[in-house]
């Protein structure tokens, strides 16, 4: 007959062995443990080790097709961010460059939160001849109570011979808590 | 742009982002400056939690000196990046060389606590060590909990038990550490042979009045470990008192009622020990202890003599045993196949990476169930992550290579484009005379010059007044005027008026017409230096965009085998990292089969033992 000893020293061991996972994750035997530990470390190594590798090569390949596509000599980028109350929730930025749509973006909850806590969406990228251009933008939004904001802006800028970042950034600290754009040219 | 804070708030922003968000809610800092659109546009990313933009974005700012207003944050920034991807070796190297001179000292301490932390879900124990040797003695008390737990869990992880014991002996306090702590403590008693030590610190766990779900699954398993330890000791009426305190329902309680059938055996009490082990045997099979169930209820019956039912159980448990191994042979040849972590991934929308990621549902089927309790280990999970993480590289690279193509595609058309408008260009070039142009704007001004000196204002007259002028004086001089008759005196008269008025007017708009004339050469002469400028441009262009294609051409042809070398060692690091999760998972499941196999021996060599005493009875009886 089985004697109940030995069923007890099984599920003895099993526990025991439970009992320390649920602490440190050990598996039953130290060796091999260890030896699964460093197989572990050496693949993780080696997976961060091509991680470096293929950032910077995203890095190169991302610059390589900024240039490519939007030469720093015609390059325009239009940035949005936020300077706005609690109450205030982003649902979408439209803009019009010389009379054509060339952005209508809508902007998840993710986003709208990553443009409150100070992130700066790139929202367009162009390519533009030097002289004047004149840019329509207009956001709409929901403010408290309800209440429904659309609000437009139109600057005439000149586009000289580098690159051009046009920020449109949101407020209602100015004007009686009303959110408008202001806008900064960077150059 | 947005408020302003310094450095190591941003640091500290970036760390907190690291702990749950109910505490980073309650400590959120103040939001950064942007002071250049590329900084804020990674801040967007990170934000958005879009970890590995964030950083091809930064690094690509940094490169181009777009981000020269942030230049020490933009450094701390990538640190916090890579920490928030998972690439806490890169990250480390940052923090090393910047957290000695540029940040106070409780951001230091949050960094290393950070990465002691990660190193050691890592397995990366001697780093773990390093990195909590950093942390100072002013570290704030909830992290400071936390971290002697960490360093309790490196002593146990390492087999140093007694300095597990010695550090969590001191431990003070009444939180929930404080009770983490002492399950920790009682463990590493149990493992040093202390059973008596143990017992006392798992009782006091085992007994507390829990107030979180957390906490009663923690006195569930002090309650546990302590029964079964007890149960090796061979104290089974002490064993029963912990075991019985387990909750019915329950990721212990399986267990925990086939302890206290063993309990119950121990003592003899076989009647007894059958109602925990009756209730095991309707559970879940894969669960161990329902294995064991199905063993020791025919042993109590035995030992009842009931031998008949005792052997009609044992039957039973062989063929459940057999269609248990023979389900798990079935899941280790899937998981052998390979499908089973593309599987995994393909529920989990892959828009984006970072260390916070788990895997918290397998697929659905009959072999997810056997796996479900890898998904609580960190070797498992930080494996998984890496086999995801290698699967979004994978992809992000098929990607480009998609792009690079159109890339190449795009700078062909714009060569061949440039190669056929350059002779139209060069021939309209070759007709424009721009020096000549010039010297005759040298030419007018001399003119002008002349004409000013000698104040010459017939030469400013036009067309029509040159002509009239002409015909006056053709009158002056024509013969008939020349007559001594009353009549011919009378049209000298009016021809020198007439002459006498247009001068008049020739030499009023004189100055008006000469610095009209002036203005218009001068124009023609910023114009002309405009041709020059755009000429000179034109050459430029001539010249370097011949330069600028091979430069982007060498770009382009360069980065595509990078690419596809790239794409070969993350597939090979692919299969690798599979293999290591199938060893794993295979693993366990081989142990769960020889499980099963050393229950069948059992349960077969205690049924040939019933049909020996059935025989011998029987030949006794004749």
């Amino acid at each position: 007959m089985v004697t109940n000893r030995l069923l007890i020293s099984l599920i003895v061991s099993l526990l025991l062995a439970f009992s320390a996972t649920s602490i440190a994750q050990e598996t039953a035997a130290a060796g091999a443990e260890a030896a699964s530990r460093e197989k572990f470390r050496s693949l993780d190594e080696d997976v961060q080790n091509l991680k470096k590798e293929v950032l910077d090569l995203n890095r190169d390949l991302f610059l390589l097709e900024e240039e490519l596509l939007f030469p720093a000599n015609s390059q325009v980028a239009f940035f949005i961010s936020l300077d706005v109350g609690e109450y205030f929730n982003l649902d979408s930025v439209n803009l019009k460059i010389d009379g054509k749509e060339v952005a209508n973006y809508l902007y998840t909850e993710r986003e709208a939160d990553a443009l409150v806590r100070g992130g700066v969406h790139r929202v367009h990228m162009a390519n533009l001849k030097t002289g004047d251009h004149e840019l329509i933008a207009i956001f709409t939004g929901g403010g408290p109570n309800t209440r429904d904001y659309r609000r437009g802006a139109t600057l005439t800028f000149d586009k000289g011979i580098g690159s051009k970042y046009i920020e449109l950034e949101i407020t209602d600290r100015v004007k009686k808590q009303q959110p408008e754009f202001v806008i900064k040219e960077w150059e | 742009m947005l408020r302003c804070r310094s450095i190591p708030v941003a640091l500290c922003f970036l760390l907190l982002a690291l702990v749950p968000m109910a505490y980073a809610a309650k400590n959120d800092p103040e939001p950064i400056v942007v002071k250049d659109p590329h900084y804020g546009e990674v801040l967007f990313h990170f934000y958005k939690e879009d970890y590995f933009p964030a950083i091809v974005r930064l690094l690509a700012a940094q490169q181009q000196g777009l981000i020269s207003e942030h230049e020490e944050q933009a450094e701390l920034l990538l640190g916090g990046l890579y920490l928030s991807y998972g690439h806490h070796l890169e990250a480390a190297t940052i923090f090393e060389r910047l957290l000695a001179d540029n940040v106070d000292q409780e951001t230091r301490d949050r960094t290393w606590f950070f990465l002691a932390k990660i190193w050691l879900q890592r397995g990366y124990l001697d780093k773990s060590q390093e990195a909590l040797s950093y942390l100072s003695e002013d570290l704030p008390d909830n992290l400071r909990r936390e971290a002697q737990m960490l360093q309790s869990q490196i002593y146990i992880n390492s087999g140093q038990y007694e300095r597990a014991i010695a550090l969590l002996e001191n431990w003070k306090g009444r939180t929930e550490w404080a009770s983490y702590a002492k399950f920790n403590l009682g463990v590493a008693m149990v493992r040093s042979g202390n059973v008596a030590g143990a017992e006392q610190i798992l009782s006091e766990l085992g007994e507390l009045n829990p107030f979180n779900e957390e906490l009663a699954s923690l006195r569930d398993k002090a309650n546990l470990a302590l029964g079964y330890a007890l149960l090796q000791d061979g104290q089974p009426f002490a064993a029963k008192e912990p075991l019985l305190r387990v909750r019915l329902e329950g990721p212990f309680s399986n267990k925990a009622l086939l302890g206290v059938g063993w309990a119950d055996a121990e003592s003899e009490n076989f009647r007894r020990a059958l109602v925990p082990w009756m209730e095991l045997r309707s559970r879940d099979l894969l669960d161990p202890a329902v294995q064991e169930s199905l063993l020791a209820i025919p042993y109590a019956l035995g030992k009842l003599d009931s031998i008949s039912q005792a052997a009609d159980h044992y039957l039973n448990a062989i063929e459940a045993f057999y269609e248990e191994a023979n389900r798990i042979d079935r899941t280790i040849g899937y998981i052998e196949s390979g499908d089973i972590f593309d599987q995994f991934l393909a529920d989990d929308p892959l828009d984006s990476t970072g260390w916070f990621w788990r895997l918290e549902q397998l697929p659905e089927g009959p072999e997810g169930r056997y796996l479900y309790h890898l998904l609580a280990t960190h070797e498992f999970q930080e494996g998984l992550k890496n086999y995801r993480d290698l699967h979004y590289l994978n992809n992000n690279l098929e990607q480009w290579q998609g792009s690079v193509d159109v890339f190449a595609n795009m700078l062909e058309t714009r060569k061949q484009a440039y190669d056929e408008r350059l002779p139209k260009v060069e021939d309209t070039l070759a007709r424009a005379d721009i020096d000549a142009m010039v010297q005759r704007k040298f030419e007018f001004d001399a003119q002008l010059d002349e004409v000013e000196q000698g104040h010459d204002w017939l030469a400013l007259a036009n067309e029509r007044e040159f002509e009239m002028w002409g015909e006056i004086a053709g009158l002056e001089s024509a013969p008939a005027l020349s007559a001594d008759i009353p009549e011919a005196d009378e049209v000298r008269d009016k021809v020198l008026l007439l002459k006498g008025v247009m001068q008049w007017q020739l030499e009023r708009d004189f100055q008006d017409r000469l610095w009209r004339a002036r203005r218009d050469v001068r124009k023609t002469g910023e114009a002309l230096v405009e041709a020059q400028r755009s000429r000179r441009k034109i050459d430029d262009s001539m010249l370097n965009e011949p330069l600028r294609f091979e430069e982007f051409s060498n770009r382009v042809y360069g980065l595509g085998p990078k690419i596809d070398g790239m794409q070969l060692r993350v597939a090979e690091a692919m299969g690798e990292q599979r293999s290591f999760l199938e060893s794993i998972a295979v693993g366990e499941l081989r142990a769960q089969q020889q499980r099963l196999d050393v229950y069948t021996v059992q349960a077969r060599f205690a049924l040939a033992a019933i049909y020996d005493i059935a025989a011998a009875e029987g030949g006794a009886g004749e």
